[in-house]
């Protein structure tokens, strides 16, 4: 019995290309998908580059492990985490209560706030309010700027894309007429035409709209918009077995973002500052 | 456009090269493997022995009966875990990786096996009866009756059979790029990903998997012509 015992586990050993010992974060894992421009991609000489590759190597640093990345489809890219192909998820992934089912998160180390946008000849366009509208935080001034908010929006159309942490929110805290598409193509379609008054989405989403013909005349006005239904942003998804190893990492983003590392890599990969 | 798929450090023509290359490689093993499969599983269909005609007709049943994306997850993932559980039944407890190519091909092979399966239980019953019984009456028994009377035949017979399921096999490891085995398809959504130009990437795709099908046409019509040395081509008049 010991000697098939012995030659199984050699067998085991040499088929097995990367030996994972638990409590041992000295080496780390890092799952990417590398084909999500600037988050994380591949160049043309086939290295993993990009924000997160960035972050991801800084990080290790900080925690003295010495990382490796792995790319992986995202088709499977949480069923290879809880198998164990890697030890972290880094790869854009917005914190949702979904997938917190199956797999828990790093406190988020970027996050994509939503915000509202108009024609540059709507009144709403000169509306001021405070630049951050965390949903969070449950102080006067969160109240206060939804409600100048309401304020503005009265009688106007606001639009939305059905299912998303936006419509949640609009149904939640607004009560302004809702408009809700079934694509964002289509919504920012209605929004150059003048069907709708305003509409609220991703930065990111609107920006490339904004940069094309059509998407011209569209501003952003009022604040960025996050916490609560919005989510927390994206983060590192952890197995969730690995208590310490997602305190490792809440502790090095925390670092990382007051000492400005993460400012510095957001800009420099997407030109603005997405530090949580 | 051109230097999107140059070759070296600056383009991607390389990448999508080897891309191409794992793809005929996965694509290879797999269709030798599921021929092997079908080989064995045509055997069991027209054995006399009913347990063996069951396990046969379970095999096809199950593989053509659900979509070859659940087949490789199954195997991929949970052929990953179940290895694992193994292993920690005799005191391992680390990560196993399982070779994505491995798992591709066994998962693309147990696809085509099946269908092979069909093409060859098929030809081998378009075999007249007679010709079995010519073969006793000369002396031939079990193998060699096989090997020299009836194979022959049934080339020729499942060649035309096998070229569809080798096309289709083809396609088939499009689907393995969940594993992590980067191959044409896995390559292209990388590349496009990276670069935002999907239209380029997705019609090389495109490109690569027809000069692919159409050379290994041209191959499997010399075999079909080797095997029907003999006989006269039939066409409707």
């Amino acid at each position: 019995m010991k000697k098939i015992n012995l030659i199984f586990i050699s067998l085991i050993l040499a088929i097995s290309s990367t030996i994972a010992i638990a409590g041992d974060w000295s080496k780390i894992r890092i799952g990417t998908e590398g084909a999500y421009e600037p988050w994380n991609f591949t160049d043309s000489a086939g290295n993993i580059v990009g924000a997160e590759i960035d972050l991801a190597n800084n990080l290790c640093e900080r925690m003295n492990a010495e990382c490796t990345f792995v790319q992986q489809d995202w088709d499977g890219i949480i069923p290879a985490l809880t198998q164990g192909k890697y030890d972290v998820i880094m790869a854009g992934m917005s914190v949702t209560d979904e997938r917190k089912k199956t797999i828990s998160f790093s406190k988020a180390y970027m996050t994509e706030p939503a915000r509202f946008f108009t024609l540059n000849s709507s009144p709403l366009s000169t509306f001021s309010s405070a630049k951050n509208l965390n949903l969070d935080d449950d102080g006067s001034a969160t109240a206060g700027t939804i409600s100048s908010l309401n304020n503005a929006l009265k009688g106007a159309k606001l639009g939305v894309t059905v299912a998303t942490i936006h419509e949640d929110f609009a149904n939640s805290y607004l009560d302004t007429d809702l408009k809700i598409y079934p694509t964002q193509d289509e919504m920012n379609l209605d929004l150059a035409a003048g069907r709708i008054d305003a509409m609220l989405c991703d930065v990111g989403t609107a920006e490339a709209f904004m940069g094309t013909a059509g998407g011209a005349n569209v501003v952003t006005f009022g604040p960025n918009v996050f916490g609560g239904p919005l989510g927390e942003g994206v983060g590192a998804g952890i197995r969730q077995s690995d208590t310490d190893l997602k305190a490792m990492f809440d502790k090095a983003i925390a670092d990382a973002a007051a000492d400005g590392t993460i400012t510095k890599i957001s800009m420099q990969w997407f030109g603005k500052d997405l530090a949580p | 456009m051109l230097e999107a798929i140059s070759f070296g450090d600056a383009g991607w023509g390389d990448e999508m090269l080897m891309g191409a290359f794992w793809t005929v490689a996965v694509s290879i093993s797999s269709i030798l493997l599921g021929l092997v499969i079908g080989i064995i599983f045509a055997g069991f269909k027209l054995s006399s022995i009913r347990v063996l005609n069951l396990i046969a007709e379970f095999y096809t049943t199950v593989i053509r009966g659900v979509p070859e994306l659940l087949v490789i997850y199954l195997l991929f993932f949970g052929g990953g875990s179940a290895v694992m559980y193994v292993a920690k039944i005799f005191g391992y407890f680390g990560y196993i990786e399982l070779q994505p190519f491995v798992i591709g091909t066994l998962a693309v092979g147990a696809i085509s096996g099946a269908y092979s399966t069909e093409v060859i239980r098929g030809a081998v019953n378009a075999i007249p009866r007679s010709q079995f019984e010519t073969g006793s009456a000369l002396g031939l028994k079990g193998f060699r009756l096989y090997q020299k009377i009836i194979f022959p035949q049934v080339a020729r017979l499942a060649l035309p059979g096998i070229g569809n399921v080798w096309q289709i096999t083809l396609k088939d490891t499009a689907l393995i790029s969940v594993t992590g085995l980067v191959e044409i398809m896995r390559q292209s959504r990388i590349a496009s990903g990276s670069t935002h130009e999907p239209f380029i990437f997705y019609t090389i795709a495109i490109i690569l998997y027809l000069i692919i099908t159409r050379v290994s046409n041209v191959a499997f019509d010399k075999a079909e012509i080797r095997y029907s040395r003999g006989f006269v081509k039939r066409k409707i008049s």
